[in-house]
């Protein structure tokens, strides 16, 4: 490596900071106005302002920007109506449990209003104080927003939590807006019906970026800013080659493969940021060649890198186990494969034939890799030998895998292919 | 030279930071346990001196991709990083490699493996004393920092201490870079390493723990705090109900032939020598393993039998010297290729050697004491005895106990075998795949206790009157002997079984293989094979 050029370097701490940022991503996105955005803070604000309770599900892929969207029309609300809103954030990877959801809930509402906070209060004390809290925000005309994450956990179980929140928003006094987020298109459909007849059924899609937005979006997000501490001339020169590589016709190609692929703007998000580190910071300019690699890298086959990685003895045991396989034994475990091992070298005389132990640890090594796993969990009592295995490769992965080995025996290939 | 080179390569094979750590603590805690020592940032960063890029290259050979790929990724200074997945096979690199990266980079990271930390509460309060720099000592009576079990207290907890730490680097950074100085915390990320992740996707089936930890980046939204999770198994591997983003994946494929070559070229006296070792060698294991750890335990044995003709470990080998080299190595490499994954001391595999010897000779007396370094393990006479009737117990029908050890039995069994019809013989033939899938039987402790009083009075009486009694009076020795079956049990050569639906008893299943069975009878010159039904 080279010296390195300053001006390449925070432009390439510019761009990762903005890949990982997905508020930037979704603030451009954002100015149409039938976008989720527009939709979703009309509905939020109108609440807001002429003080009504409201409940709605955010749904779409993950990595979709959800989150962020709803971020950004929080942060714009608080700074809207900064004394009547108060947020409170819920994760359903965290908080599943209602007991746990509630105590949060009060955690968050005594740091809203500094009010000292139990740790020892019991269940029915933090659902009391929330309901408490719920009437005396709507008497004061203060709107809390419940953010749900992953809105479908909290449906697992008896649902005290959505209940006594949708519940309490029955009542005219309170005033509250609970926004759920899942990735579950039908997660309305997991609600009780006691809590799905009190629940508004609004809903809104998060859907793909189209063609056109995706371009401008990588316009965007690529191109360096000219009027700011990076020089000038460099930032020009910078979005001039981007332009040139976004116009490209294989570039638009490499676009469609992602997008055909997975259409989320995060996925498109983790590609570009494998293109940008892999930006020769000599130069300062990105080429295609880093998109080209990003594009194969991004896209691994795991289990064909796992068959690569095999040595001759293991690939023999996979071919064995395929054999087996093909025979229609019903279950099959390592005497099973040494009898075909052995079989396979009676009739074939071949060069790699080893012991036992040796074949053991090969199996073994296979099940660490996992291309092989037991067929069965409760088996503990017995030995490795005489527990059933399954393979975990399809027949046509292990034959491009034997393949794309350099230096597999041509029986092998063989074997497989009849 | 080469000592410390060696050393410094198995510490940072294995070792990880944390246990360099911990055995630095220790020294500090022995010398003055009432050390004033104040833990500061720098603890955060590899203990020892930053390494250049050039000597991380040329630390690990044939790694020099995966390397420059995770620099890459982790990118200039202060740049921000989303979660890295990191994979490949057992023995590739991974760990040493990314922590001596960090080393060589000096940036603050916090390592936690899952292996050590088995469970959640575990790495949730290690990562958090790490961050609080918090030292178990005998002071604090080696508490924790925190108390967390939940996932929803330890965000909490790591997100302010994640602040803090954060806070204290950004002031750092601005220290440093008026005073220059060198070799202390470089820049403000901070980075969480979780090693064998795999292990995590056991610890609760029905858990949302997988994917709290994949999104924990999301959770926390700090653009300062990079993940990277380590992994033996691939990606693909990774099922949870709730789906979370796929990470970015980096791949430590399993060495080449070449690249293990330079691997086992490394820290070598004498280069030529080892490398015409390495022609004879390298090609025929590489077929049954690419395992650098199996594969250097082997060749450290070979090597030397190698090099046994020589008086000059020094000398540089011609081609006449390669030959003869090679014609004394090459009986010792087909048993070894077979022997490759035993751990076996110097004397144990002279001794396997010597045994073949002896079988190709016909010598096949009965060798005594040498029999006993056969099974390479020591036990009592009792105990032998007892694992040769539980083998016995598995391998033999149950009713078929009372013909065999009757004193006429056994030529009885014989006569059965003589007569095999077509029918039998195919009934043999189901009666061997059901062996080979279903294994040893189980038995009742009754069962066993029986075999064994048997084969202990047949032992006597073909014993006759040698020295080596085994029990005066076995039936005085019960107590003994159950104690002697769970010591079995522990070693896993019986498992305990569960219990019989129709008696209600305990089943046991012997777990030893045949091979090692005929071992402990001839050690214990007990006619074994007259005692096996054969079907």
């Amino acid at each position: 490596m080279g010296k390195e050029n300053p001006a390449a370097e925070k432009a390439s701490n510019l761009l990762r900071s903005r890949l990982c940022d997905p508020n930037f991503v979704v603030k451009h996105l954002s100015d149409s106005p039938d976008s989720n955005y527009s939709k979703l803070k009309f509905l939020v604000s109108s609440s807001v302002t002429e003080a009504c309770n409201n409940s709605i599900l955010l749904l779409g892929p993950r990595g979709s920007g959800k989150i962020a969207v709803l971020e950004l029309i929080l942060t714009d609300l608080l700074l809207e109506y900064p004394d009547t809103i108060s947020v409170i954030k819920l994760n359903g990877l965290l908080h599943s449990d209602d007991c746990c959801a509630f105590k949060e809930i009060a955690r968050q509402l005594c740091m809203e209003h500094q009010l000292l906070f139990s740790k020892m209060a019991s269940f029915d004390d933090n659902s009391q104080f929330m309901i408490e809290m719920l009437r005396e925000c709507g008497l004061a005309h203060k709107t809390i927003i419940f953010v749900l994450d992953e809105f479908d956990l909290f449906a697992q179980g008896k649902q005290r939590l959505l209940y006594s929140l949708l519940d309490a928003m029955q009542s005219v006094t309170s005033q509250a807006v609970v926004i759920g987020v899942s990735c579950r298109l039908d997660a309305d459909q997991l609600l009780e019906k006691r809590v799905r007849s009190r629940f508004s059924h609004r809903k809104l899609l998060f859907l793909p970026p189209s063609k056109e937005d995706m371009q401008r979006l990588l316009e965007h997000i690529l191109s360096l800013p000219v009027d700011s501490s990076l020089p000038h001339a460099y930032a020009v020169e910078f979005n001039k080659k981007i332009k040139n590589i976004l116009a490209d016709g294989r570039f638009k190609e490499i676009v469609n493969t992602l997008v055909n692929l997975d259409s989320t703007v995060n996925h498109l998000l983790r590609f570009l940021f494998l293109a940008v580190s892999y930006m020769d910071l000599e130069s300062g300019f990105l080429s295609f060649e880093n998109f080209k690699t990003a594009l194969s890298n991004s896209h691994r086959q795991p289990k064909l890198e796992c068959i690569k990685d095999c040595s001759i003895l293991e690939l023999y045991i996979l071919v064995c186990l395929k054999r087996l396989e093909v025979k229609e034994q019903n279950s099959y475990n390592f005497n099973s494969v040494m009898k075909e091992y052995k079989s396979i070298h009676d009739s074939f005389q071949t060069s790699d034939y080893y012991s036992r132990n040796v074949c053991l640890r090969a199996f073994e090594h296979l099940l660490q890799r996992e291309l092989i796993c037991f067929t069965d969990n409760r088996g503990y009592s017995q030995s490795v030998e005489f527990r059933p295995v399954k393979l975990l490769i399809s027949s046509i992965e292990l034959h491009q895998g034997l393949k794309s080995y350099c230096s597999c025996p041509v029986i092998l290939l063989k074997l497989v292919e009849r | 030279m080469a000592r410390e080179k060696e050393e410094s390569m198995q510490v940072s094979r294995r070792a990880t930071r944390s246990s360099t750590f911990s055995a630095n603590n220790n020294g500090i805690e022995l010398g003055k346990p009432n050390d004033s020592y104040i833990p500061t940032l720098g603890d955060l960063v590899f203990g020892q001196e930053p390494i250049s890029l050039d000597d991380l290259l040329s630390r690990f050979p044939g790694r020099r991709v995966q390397i420059l790929e995770l620099l890459r990724l982790l990118g200039t200074l202060n740049s921000s990083m989303p979660p890295l997945f990191v994979y490949g096979s057992a023995s590739t690199g991974k760990t040493s490699i990314i922590i001596q990266v960090f080393r060589h980079l000096s940036r603050p990271f916090v390592y936690t493996s899952c292996l050590s930390c088995y469970s959640p509460r575990i790495l949730f309060e290690s990562i958090l004393n790490q961050l609080l720099l918090h030292k178990k000592n005998a002071f604090n009576g080696y508490s924790s920092a925190k108390r967390c079990e939940k996932p929803s207290d330890f965000v909490i907890f790591v997100r302010e201490a994640l602040i803090n730490v954060i806070d204290s680097l950004k002031e750092n950074a601005e220290k440093t870079s008026t005073s220059k100085l060198k070799g202390q915390v470089n820049g403000k990320m901070i980075y969480l390493i979780f090693d064998n992740f795999e292990l995590v996707r056991e610890w609760d089936k029905s858990s949302s723990i997988l994917p709290f930890l994949f999104g924990l980046s999301d959770i926390l939204k700090m653009p300062e705090v990079g993940m990277i999770f380590i992994s033996s198994t691939s990606p693909d591997t990774y099922h949870s109900n709730t789906g979370y983003v796929a990470p970015i994946h980096v791949y430590f494929p399993e060495c080449t032939e070449d690249d293990l070559r330079q691997i086992f070229m490394r820290n070598q006296a004498n280069q030529k020598l080892y490398s015409s070792f390495l022609d004879i060698v390298l090609r025929p294991f590489c077929r049954i393993t690419k395992r650098v750890d199996e594969l250097s335990t082997a060749f450290s044995l070979l090597f030397k039998r190698y090099c046994e003709p020589l008086s000059d470990l020094g000398v540089l080998p011609n081609g006449e010297m390669k030959r003869r080299l090679f014609s004394h190595l090459q009986p010792h490499i087909a048993p070894s290729l077979n022997e490759i994954f035993r751990v076996a001391s110097q004397p144990c595999l002279e001794c396997g050697v010597n045994q073949e010897t002896r079988r190709k000779g016909g010598a096949r007396k009965s060798v005594g004491s040498g029999d006993l370094d056969d099974i390479g393990f020591h036990m009592s006479t009792s105990a032998k005895y007892l694992l040769v009737s539980a083998f016995l117990a598995s391998r033999n029908p149950a009713t078929l106990d009372a013909s065999l050890f009757d004193t006429t039995g056994v030529s009885d069994s014989r006569k059965r075998k003589r007569k095999a019809s077509e029918k039998s013989l195919e009934q043999k033939e189901a009666a061997e795949q059901e062996l080979l899938m279903k294994g040893p039987g189980t038995f009742s402790l009754e069962r066993l206790l029986a075999i064994f009083q048997c084969i202990t009075s047949v032992g006597e009486e073909e014993e006759g009157n040698d020295g080596l009694r085994v029990d005066e009076g076995s039936n005085a020795l019960m107590s003994d002997i159950l104690l002697q079956l769970t010591s079995l049990c522990n070693s896993n050569f019986i498992v305990k079984g569960g219990s019989c639906p129709l008696e209600g008893s305990t089943r046991y299943r012997s777990t030893l293989s045949e091979d090692l069975a005929i071992k402990v009878a001839r050690s214990i010159k007990f006619p074994l094979s007259k005692y096996l039904y054969r079907r």
